[in-house]
């Protein structure tokens, strides 16, 4: 078994530049996800009993079960193939896109269009899986400390950030890493529509050379060292924030 | 920090052992497969028509596929048509997955010190798709400041990298040409490069995507040849008189005429 470095080497530019891409989409997409995931796990728990917002306030609800349901239940693959070559087009297109159409629609889909889609994909996907992980995490805060924060006088918004949410943030950290673990190595997924990151460097020199070990290989350690860093800082965090008698 | 190390240094070591192993426990496979056979497995891309494409049955149907059942009924062989993602095609020979590869593969001097090809069955050229309204592409030279669409691992891939630099950002490569073509007719790319009938054939299929599209006499001429594993001469040697017979009695012809009508 021969291994041919020098042809990694040759596109020794096109890992360094896929590199960055990974690393720019994997950390946008955690920060929009775990945004969207805060916002629809809090939206999902709360209800509004009465009063004329009661029956809008429930359909906000039912649409956002179903914007969970549906991306935790088709495959990212498919989800980024529909953004890219279906609804992208839709919004942003040349002649008559509904969001921006004309010169500006042209520019932004050639220089960013996989970019903006890939960062929408795995956002979108991650905000649903983020969303259920505080979800839970809140649930899992006893009944008793809300009550007791109520009988001190606290009122919803004081209960959620001073009381219920410290503890649940706790809980949620090691969800909330695997999470962002696995959606730094589903990025790889964005090179099919032609995003140049790590995956899409090594599919490049697989298909001009015919060969699979060294690619693939050098962008295996590569992924591997970003997790285990990624593994690392969430550890971190896990300490500073562990409950006192774990410390 | 170092708590990790320690934690994972096994898991290296033993990663690394297997690749070790992997890599070598490869090389004795490929004299036990020259077994006496008459059913062939070939391997097919899917999405690749005119040449080979799945119908609504799910059975590959193509150029490609109907020449080689008729150098199968020809030589007597038997032959099993398996879809297969063109990235890494060449790898299904060398580990045995499939005994031959048909889907308008251009010969090429790189591919032949990895496989063996038949003789050449078909005449194509590289073809540019840009947008109706872009007036200003002549030739092929005219591209070198667009962003171009490709099918990744293909020749229009290669062309393009030989015109603008294998590390250039405005390459943008697609799992199959009517993806690259689909993104042109969205704008995500100026121009596309490929096959000349994949893209004749997207046209067609696709009248409403208002495409131009430009020849340039520079482009070298390809031939498209069976891939068969390297140094299986007995099936090369079939193959290439099968393929023979097949343009001596006409029918290849007929399949010809069947697909490109008499532009070819």
């Amino acid at each position: 078994m021969d291994f041919r470095w020098s042809i990694i080497q040759g596109y020794a530019p096109l890992f360094v530049k896929g590199f960055f891409m990974t690393l720019q989409v994997a950390v946008i997409s955690i920060i929009i996800g775990t945004i969207i995931g805060l916002l629809l796990g809090m939206l999902r728990l709360a209800d509004v009993k009465h009063g004329p917002w009661k029956w809008p306030f429930r359909l906000v609800k039912g649409l956002a079960s179903f914007y969970v349901a549906f991306f935790r239940g088709t495959p990212l693959f498919v989800q980024i193939l529909l953004i890219h070559f279906a609804v992208m087009p839709v919004l942003i297109h040349q002649d008559n896109g509904l969001l921006i159409s004309g010169e500006l629609a042209r520019t932004i889909k050639q220089d960013y269009g996989a970019f903006i889609s890939g960062i929408v994909a795995l956002s979108l996907n991650a905000g649903a899986y983020i969303s259920e992980i505080f979800r839970a995490g809140i649930q899992s805060i006893d009944r008793g400390q809300t009550y007791a924060a109520s009988s001190l006088g606290m009122g919803y918004k004081l209960t959620m950030r001073y009381v219920v949410l410290p503890q649940a943030f706790r809980r949620m950290l090691p969800p909330l890493g695997n999470e962002a673990i696995t959606l730094l190595k589903d990025s790889s997924l964005v090179s099919a529509i032609g995003l140049a990151e790590l995956a899409y460097a090594a599919r490049t020199v697989a298909g001009a050379y015919s060969r699979y070990w060294e690619p693939y290989i050098t962008i295996s350690v590569v992924y591997f060292s970003m997790t285990m860093v990624l593994a690392m800082l969430v550890g971190r965090l896990e300490k500073k924030y562990a409950a006192p008698h774990h410390r | 920090m170092k708590k990790i190390l320690t934690r994972y240094l096994p898991l290296c070591v033993l990663t690394v052992s297997l690749i070790a192993v992997g890599a070598c426990s490869k090389k004795e496979e490929a004299p036990a497969a020259a077994a006496k056979q008459s059913l062939y497995v070939v391997g097919v891309e899917s999405a690749y028509a005119p040449f080979s494409a799945e119908n609504e049955k799910k059975e590959v149907v193509g150029f490609d596929i109907d020449v080689m059942k008729a150098i199968a009924a020809k030589t007597g062989i038997e032959v099993k048509f398996i879809p297969t993602p063109f990235e890494g095609f060449f790898n299904f020979l060398a580990q045995g997955d499939r005994d031959l590869l048909i889907s308008a593969i251009t010969i090429t001097d790189e591919r032949k010190q990895t496989v063996d090809f038949s003789e050449p069955y078909f005449e194509a050229s590289q073809l540019i798709a840009v947008p109706q309204s872009n007036t200003t592409v002549k030739q092929f030279n005219d591209l070198k400041n667009l962003k171009i669409g490709v099918q990744s691992a293909t020749t229009g891939d290669e062309v393009v990298q030989n015109l603008v630099g294998k590390n250039n950002p405005s390459i943008k490569r697609f799992d199959s040409t009517p993806l690259a073509l689909k993104e042109l007719e969205s704008g995500g790319v100026d121009a596309v490069v490929a096959d000349d009938a994949v893209v004749k054939n997207y046209i067609t299929n696709n009248p409403s995507a208002s495409f131009r599209v430009v020849s340039d006499a520079g482009f070298p001429k390809e031939y498209y040849g069976i891939a068969v594993r390297k140094g299986n001469t007995e099936l090369l040697a079939k193959i290439n008189q099968g393929l023979a017979d097949i343009k001596a009695d006409g029918s290849f012809a007929k399949i010809n005429e069947k697909y490109f009508g008499n532009g070819k």
